[in-house]
């Protein structure tokens, strides 16, 4: 478990979190111990695919789904957000920690008006509504919607898909968070869409060194925005590294598999390349290395000995028994 | 139209008992069960009474009685409602169970039973109504609270740092109140009906009061020669159910996602 070595002082410090369905029935493990570390204005991305866990984990570092059991640490600087009540939880999100969510169609209440849902956080903190709605008006004007002041009353069905997603960033922005979290925010969104967000996402953690988590299953994504990227993998993270190592020379198998799979427009491929077979069901995990039935490299121990996470050369960190002997 | 037709029902039930005269509280025995003439435009009634006139004045026990008991039971429904969907597990658990004794008491054998208690009256009906009205209220919005707790926006809130209460009152209730509109506006012509049953077999408002059913007991016995005294109410009853159901149906409609521009 030797995993630090991010320079900057670790502004998020998840260390082995395990989230597991309610007890009573058979308790299934979603996330098995995963060790994940932002620094200030570092931005992570959070890789996987559906049913690895990353959306769970996401929405574990804001205590969301009550019904699930979340063991491990969770830190923001010096807050234990495991050990917080109720009350106190309330205080730090939305101020500390900022969340974006998949869908900003649903993600708005269509019976409150733009204005009354960004103030909401600044009114939450006692401040003047009158005040509270010149900062959302703000906000929004810096994130590029046009005559902010005068579409305060708007409701949000009057926004667009890109209008409404600035909306939410605004939401989560609005009470100057230390760290955003982003939950998949371009899979609801056209292509074009997806870019300006992106580029908003851009520039909004630069211009403010925020912290950023985000969370997606799109390496295209991860690409221009990422300075590391977290892969995860059957509720495991199977690889950490600087997004330009990763890219250029994967070492987790998975990882590697994940690379081959993206479509490229300047490779003609006479078919799609795919990873065989399908990620394991949480209840039906594997022994050893989760990702052994699928892996082309599999060894023996794979499959009885679960690989132990290691430091890679480039800072990272690598959980793969190939690597063990490469000394790579 | 039905908007219109509710509109005048309400104003009449408001200003009814104040613009009719006093007369309709007082026999003329001389002038009983006459026909619809220029003075009485829809006859009289077995004690000389304004058959028109009785009817509008009967309008706010019926129709403001029926608001009344809707509007009561939907707030008890709504409070148990939200509480169990804010509480724990365990207060929803008790909550809905508590729900379930109240759907197993059948309306009819209640108001019975208060009437026998407290004497029948209008006001016995009216608890009665209230004590079996609020589970309906109750579980649906529960049920309709707990869809709206898993839309994204509630997460969205809840991330905010907005707190449990603030939670329900801002966002969860508000979204959840629009499906609750139709049911009560259909409630209250169900109410009409089933309180104007209830003072028709006398366990409601009694005599000499004008509430519609009361007025349509009373005139059954002359229906074969006097067949306006009871016909009246009668109508204004269908109406009013009529109109508040087809209100009720317009609020459905209208909160159709197919039928609103996007």
């Amino acid at each position: 478990m030797t995993t630090e070595v991010v320079q900057r002082t670790a502004l998020l410090q998840v260390s082995g979190l395990t989230i597991d369905t309610e007890p009573g029935g058979t308790s299934v493990r979603l996330v098995d111990g995963v060790d994940l570390t932002v620094a200030a204005g570092e931005r992570v991305a959070l890789v996987g695919e559906s049913g690895s866990g990353k959306s769970v984990t996401a929405r574990a570092l804001m205590r969301l789904d009550g019904s699930l059991t979340i063991g491990g640490s969770i830190r923001l600087g010096d807050t234990e957000i495991l050990a917080q009540t109720e009350r106190h939880l309330s205080m730090i999100r939305g101020s500390r920690i900022g969340m974006v969510f998949q869908d900003p169609m649903s993600a708005l209440d269509p019976l409150q008006s733009i204005g009354a849902q960004v103030s909401e956080p600044l009114r939450l903190r006692g401040i003047r509504k009158k005040d509270a709605l010149r900062r959302a008006a703000e906000v929004l004007s810096e994130l590029g919607v046009v005559r902010a002041h005068d579409r305060l009353g708007a409701y949000p069905h009057e926004f667009s898909g890109g209008m409404r997603q600035r909306v939410v960033l605004a939401m989560a922005l609005v009470g100057e968070p230390e760290i955003l979290i982003a939950d998949e925010p371009t899979t609801a969104l056209d292509v074009r869409v997806q870019q300006q967000v992106l580029k908003l996402l851009d520039e909004v953690t630069r211009e403010r060194g925020l912290g950023l988590l985000l969370i997606t299953h799109d390496l295209g994504v991860v690409a221009g925005l990422a300075d590391r990227v977290a892969v995860m993998y059957s509720g495991r993270i199977v690889e950490d590294r600087p997004v330009g190592a990763l890219f250029a020379d994967p070492l987790h198998p998975y990882t590697a598999g994940l690379l081959a799979a993206v479509p490229r427009l300047d490779v003609r491929l006479p078919r799609m390349t795919t990873i065989p077979g399908a990620p394991p069901s949480p209840a039906l995990r594997p022994a050893g290395c989760p990702f052994h039935p699928r892996c082309p490299v599999a060894m023996d121990r794979c499959a009885s000995e679960t690989p132990p996470t290691t430091a890679t050369p480039d800072g990272g960190r690598l959980a793969c028994h190939l690597d063990q002997g490469s000394g790579n | 139209m039905v908007v219109g037709a509710v509109a005048v029902i309400v104003v009449l039930a408001v200003v009814g008992p104040w613009v009719a005269p006093e007369s309709v509280y007082r026999s003329d025995i001389a002038n009983a069960l006459a026909g619809p003439s220029s003075e009485h435009w829809l006859g009289t009634d077995d004690q000389g009474r304004d058959v028109l006139w009785r009817t509008i004045a009967g309008a706010r026990s019926s129709v403001l009685s029926a608001v009344l008991v809707v509007a009561a039971y939907s707030l008890i429904g709504t409070a148990l409602a939200t509480m169990a969907t804010v509480g724990g597990r365990w207060i929803d658990e008790t909550l809905m169970r508590v729900t379930d004794i109240g759907f197993a008491l059948p309306g009819l054998v209640v108001a019975l039973g208060i009437a026998a208690a407290l004497g029948p009256s209008l006001s016995s009906a009216l608890i009665a109504m209230i004590a079996t009205g609020w589970p309906y209220t109750a579980r649906l919005l529960r049920g309709v609270m707990r869809e709206t707790m898993a839309s994204p926006f509630v997460d969205g809130a809840v991330v905010l740092g907005v707190s449990r209460w603030r939670l329900m009152r801002r966002h969860v209730l508000p979204n959840s109140l629009d499906v609750m509109t139709v049911k009560w506006a259909g409630d209250i012509g169900n109410t009409v009906l089933v309180l104007a049953g209830l003072s028709f077999i006398g366990v409601g408002a009694q005599p000499p009061s004008a509430e519609w059913g009361a007025a349509v007991a009373g005139a059954r016995d002359y229906l074969s020669t006097a067949w306006w005294a009871a016909l009246v109410p009668g109508i204004a009853i269908v109406i009013t159910a009529a109109a508040f159901g087809l209100l009720g149906d317009m609020l459905h409609e209208r909160r159709d996602p197919a039928r609103q521009g996007a």
